[in-house]
C-alpha cells in the first residue's frame, strides 16, 4: 500500500519534471521567452510530489513499515524515534531521495526569485536543472527505489548501523546536501547564462546568494561531520584526509573561490569565463565525489550498497554532464576582457582563487593518485595526513597574509597608504608567537610561521573592524566573520597539533598507572541495560599533580544487538583550555583493557572558530542591509 | 622608527634562535603509528585502531625502536614486508613523482598567469 503510494508520487514527480522540460522547451523554441501558466503550475506540482514522497518515506520509517526494503534494511522497532527519522537518509535510497528534494527545492526557489527580471535566463536555467533532476529521478526509480517492496513483509528490521545513531550524524547529511547538491543550481544557471547570452553582471547577481548559502551549508556539514568523527570514532582526531572528507573538501574549495570571484563579476563585470568554469566544476566535483565514494572505488564508511550498475549509471550521467556543459561553454565562448590594477581588490580575489586552485589540486591529486598507480603500475599506495600536511601547510602562510590584507583593499585601484599599523600588527604577531613558544612549548619553523601569519590575520581583521566601527563607514560583517574565524581556526589547529599529548596503554580493573605528572586509575567496571544496547562502562580517575586537578571519566563499550556491533564511546571532559579524552577497548582473551588517553588543547576554540567562519555566508545573505 | 626597527630585528632573531627543529610532545612510537595504515581496517591508522593487527604492528615498531632503528628504517622495513600501502606518506620515486610535483605545477602556473597578465598590462 505504502509502496504503491510512494511509487505513484515518484511517477508524478517524473511526469511533472518531463512536462516542465517540454513546456519550457516550447517557450524557448518560439523565442517568446514567455513564462506560461502551465510551467508555473507544473513546477508547483513537481515540488509537491517530491516533498510528499519524502514525507511518506519518513512516515514509513517512523512507523516501521517493513514492507519497504529500505526500511527493513535500515531500521528497527526498538530504535529511538530520532534515529528512525535520521535513518531515512542513512542509506543509499533515502539519501538519493533527499538529493532530489534539494535539487527541486533550489530549482523552484531560483525560478520564483528570478523569473520576473530575466525570463529567458530563468527558463534556460529551469530546463537545464530539470534535465539533471530527470536524470537523478530515473536513477532513483529504476536503480535505487526507496519504495521497493518485499514480500512477505518481515516483522522486524535489520537496524541502523550504530555508529550512525548519533545526533551530529543525523543532521550531517542534510547540511552537506544543501551544500553540494545546492550547487546544481549554479551549474544550471551557468549553462543557461551561456545559452541565453546573459550579461555577466546579471548572472553574478542571480547566483551570488545561492553560492553563499551552499557554501555555508557545505561548511557546516563538514564541521558537524568532523565533530562526529572526533567523539564517535574514538581516535581523538577530527580530520583524517580520508577520501570521503576530501570529496567534500574539493567542492568546498570551488565554492570558496566562486564566492569571491563572483564579486568581481558583479562589481566590475570581469572574469566571466572563470566564474562560469567554477560554477560548472563545483557541481561536477560534487557528483564525482559522490560517485567515487558511493561506488566503493575509494574505500570509506560512506560506501553503502556496493552495486556496480549504480556506479555505471552515475558514471555515464556524469560524463554526459561534463561533456555537454563544456561543449556548450567552448562553443559559445564569451569574450571577456579585463583591466585590473595590481593593487586592487580584484587582484587579491584572484589571489584567493589561485590558492584555492592549489589546495584543490593537492587534494584532488592525493585522492585519485592511488587509483592511478594501481591501474598503471599495479602498486597500492596510501596518501594520508603526512602528505597533505607537508604540501599544504607552508602555502598557508602567504594565503593567511593575503586574507588579512585583501578585505581592506579598495576596488579598481588602491594604495597601501598605512605602513605603520601594518608593521605594528606584524610586531605584535611575532611577539605573541614568541610568548606562546617561550612559556608553553616551542614548535618547528613552519608552525612558527603559520602561527605568526594567523595572528597577523586575526589582529588585522580586528583592527579593520574597530576602525570601521569608529569611523562609521561601511562594514562587511560577513567577510569579517569568515576571515577572523578562519584565522582563529588555523591558529588553534596548529597549537592543538603541536601541544596534544597521547598515551596508549593496557590496564586492568583496580590498577593505577603513572604517566609523567599524571596518574590514571581504573576504579571499576559496570554493565548497564539501555534502550537498544548494553553498555560496559569504565570508571576512571585522571589526576594531574602538576596542574592539580582530578577528573572522573567514563568511557563505554556499547554492544548493539541489531545489527550486532561493538562501538567504543569516548569520554571527554571539555573546557576552553583543553579536552581530556579517554577511550577504552577490550582485548580478546585477557582481562586487560586497552586505553587511549589524550590531552587535546583548545578543541572548543577550533569548533567555535569553524562555526564563525561558516556563519559568514549566511550573515551576508540574511542580514544584508 | 629606528627603535622599532631594532626591536623588530631582535624579535626576529629571538624567534629563529629558539627552535629550528621539530619538537614533538608525543613519543616517537605514537608518531610512527600515526603514519601507518591499519591494513585490516577501513581507513584507520595503527594509532587509532583497536584491531589485533594494529596491536601486533605496535609491538613490532616498539621492538624496532628499542633495537635502535630510526623512523625511516622502520617504514622501509614495514613497506618491504606489507607493501607500500602501509605507509601514509608515499615515497618520492618515479611512480609517485607526479603526486608530489603536480600541486606545485598548478601553483606556479597560476602565479605565472597572474604575473603575465600584469606585465602585459604595464607595457
Amino acid at each position: 500500500m505504502l509502496s504503491n503510494t510512494g511509487n505513484i508520487l515518484l511517477i508524478g514527480s517524473i511526469v511533472s519534471t518531463f512536462l516542465i522540460i517540454y513546456f519550457t522547451y516550447q517557450s524557448l523554441k518560439e523565442r517568446s521567452f514567455q513564462i506560461k501558466k502551465n510551467i508555473i503550475y507544473w513546477s508547483f506540482l513537481q515540488i509537491t510530489f517530491v516533498i510528499a514522497s519524502f514525507l511518506l518515506l519518513i512516515f514509513a520509517f517512523v512507523f516501521s513499515d517493513f514492507s519497504l526494503l529500505a526500511v527493513y534494511q535500515n531500521s528497527h522497532t526498538a530504535k529511538p524515534l530520532f534515529y528512525k527519522i535520521s535513518g531515512v537518509w542513512g542509506n543509499h535510497e533515502g539519501s538519493m531521495l533527499l538529493w532530489i528534494n534539494i535539487m527541486v527545492l533550489f530549482s523552484y526557489l531560483f525560478f520564483v526569485f528570478n523569473n520576473k527580471t530575466n525570463s529567458a535566463f530563468s527558463l534556460y536555467t529551469l530546463v537545464v536543472q530539470n534535465i539533471l533532476i530527470l536524470g537523478f529521478l530515473i536513477f532513483l526509480i529504476f536503480d535505487s527505489n526507496p519504495f521497493f517492496k518485499i514480500l512477505p513483509t518481515p516483522i522486524e528490521g535489520l537496524g541502523l548501523n550504530p555508529i550512525l545513531q548519533d545526533p551530529a550524524l543525523a543532521i550531517h547529511p542534510p547540511l552537506l546536501y544543501l551544500g553540494f547538491v545546492g550547487s546544481s543550481i549554479y551549474f544550471s544557471a551557468a549553462v543557461a547564462a551561456i545559452l541565453s547570452n546573459s550579461n555577466g553582471k546579471n548572472f553574478a547577481l542571480s547566483i551570488k546568494k545561492w553560492v553563499l548559502i551552499s557554501w555555508s551549508f557545505q561548511s557546516l556539514g563538514i564541521i558537524v561531520g568532523s565533530i562526529w568523527a572526533y567523539y564517535e570514532l574514538g581516535w581523538g582526531g577530527f580530520w583524517f584526509w580520508d577520501p570521503v572528507e576530501n570529496a567534500s573538501l574539493i567542492p568546498w574549495f570551488c565554492m570558496t573561490a566562486l564566492a569571491h570571484s563572483v564579486l568581481v563579476l558583479e562589481k566590475r563585470n570581469y572574469l566571466y569565463n572563470w566564474v562560469l568554469i567554477l560554477s560548472l566544476i563545483t557541481f561536477i566535483s560534487s557528483v564525482t565525489g559522490t560517485f567515487l565514494v558511493r561506488s566503493g572505488i575509494l574505500n570509506s564508511v560512506h560506501t553503502f550498497a556496493n552495486d556496480p550498475s549504480r556506479g555505471l549509471y552515475i558514471l555515464i550521467f556524469l560524463s554526459l554532464m561534463i561533456f555537454s556543459s563544456f561543449i556548450i561553454f567552448f562553443k559559445r565562448r564569451i569574450n571577456d576582457q579585463f583591466n585590473l590594477n595590481a593593487i586592487s581588490k580584484e587582484t587579491f580575489i584572484l589571489g584567493n582563487n589561485w590558492f584555492m586552485m592549489f589546495y584543490l589540486a593537492t587534494v584532488f591529486v592525493g585522492t585519485i593518485y592511488p587509483i592511478f598507480t594501481q591501474v598503471l603500475y599495479n602498486t597500492n599506495i596510501s596518501v594520508g595526513p603526512p602528505f597533505y600536511n607537508q604540501v599544504i601547510a607552508p602555502i598557508l602562510i602567504p594565503f593567511l597574509i593575503f586574507m588579512a590584507v585583501g578585505p581592506k583593499i579598495g576596488w579598481v585601484k588602491s594604495k597601501f597608504i598605512t605602513y605603520k599599523p601594518f608593521f605594528i600588527i606584524i610586531v605584535l604577531s611575532l611577539l605573541i608567537n614568541f610568548l606562546i613558544s617561550y612559556f608553553l612549548k616551542s614548535y618547528n619553523l613552519i608552525s612558527n610561521l603559520i602561527v605568526i601569519s594567523s595572528l597577523f590575520l586575526i589582529l588585522h581583521s580586528l583592527k579593520d573592524f574597530i576602525t570601521n566601527v569608529k569611523s562609521n563607514s561601511y562594514l562587511n560583517l560577513a567577510s569579517f566573520f569568515s576571515h577572523l574565524g578562519f584565522g582563529i581556526l588555523i591558529l588553534f589547529i596548529v597549537l592543538n597539533h603541536n601541544f596534544s599529548e597521547e598515551f596508549d596503554l593496557n590496564i586492568k580493573v583496580g590498577q593505577t598507572k603513572k604517566i609523567g605528572n599524571m596518574e590514571i586509575k581504573f576504579n571499576n567496571l559496570k554493565i548497564e541495560n539501555r534502550e537498544n544496547y548494553n553498555a560496559v562502562i569504565g570508571d576512571f580517575n585522571i589526576q594531574d599533580f602538576q596542574r592539580n586537578y582530578l577528573k572522573k571519566l567514563n568511557p563505554e563499550i556499547r554492544v548493539y544487538e541489531n545489527p550486532q556491533t561493538l562501538t567504543f564511546e569516548s569520554a571527554i571532559n571539555s573546557n576552553l583550555k583543553q579536552d581530556i579524552y579517554l577511550t577504552m577497548s577490550n582485548i580478546d582473551g585477557s582481562d586487560f583493557y586497552n586505553i587511549k588517553f589524550q590531552v587535546k588543547p583548545f578543541m572548543l576554540w577550533i569548533w567555535l572558530a569553524a562555526f564563525l567562519t561558516a556563519s559568514g555566508g549566511l550573515v551576508r545573505v540574511f542580514l544584508k542591509k | 622608527m629606528l627603535f622599532m626597527k631594532t626591536k623588530f630585528l631582535i624579535i626576529i632573531l629571538l624567534i629563529f634562535n629558539i627552535n629550528l627543529s621539530a619538537n614533538e610532545n608525543i613519543g616517537i612510537d605514537t608518531k610512527i603509528f600515526k603514519n601507518l595504515r591499519c591494513l585490516v581496517c577501513q581507513g584507520q591508522t595503527i594509532a587509532e585502531s583497536n584491531s589485533d593487527f594494529a596491536q601486533t604492528i605496535k609491538i613490532v615498531v616498539r621492538d624496532k625502536i628499542s633495537q635502535g632503528s630510526n623512523e625511516k628504517e622502520i617504514y622501509e622495513f614495514l613497506s618491504e614486508k606489507y607493501g607500500e600501502w602501509i605507509v601514509y606518506k608515499p615515497k618520492f620515486n618515479y611512480i609517485n613523482s607526479l603526486l608530489w610535483i603536480s600541486p606545485y605545477i598548478v601553483l606556479i602556473l597560476g602565479g605565472y598567469l597572474i604575473f603575465k597578465y600584469f606585465r602585459k598590462r604595464r607595457q
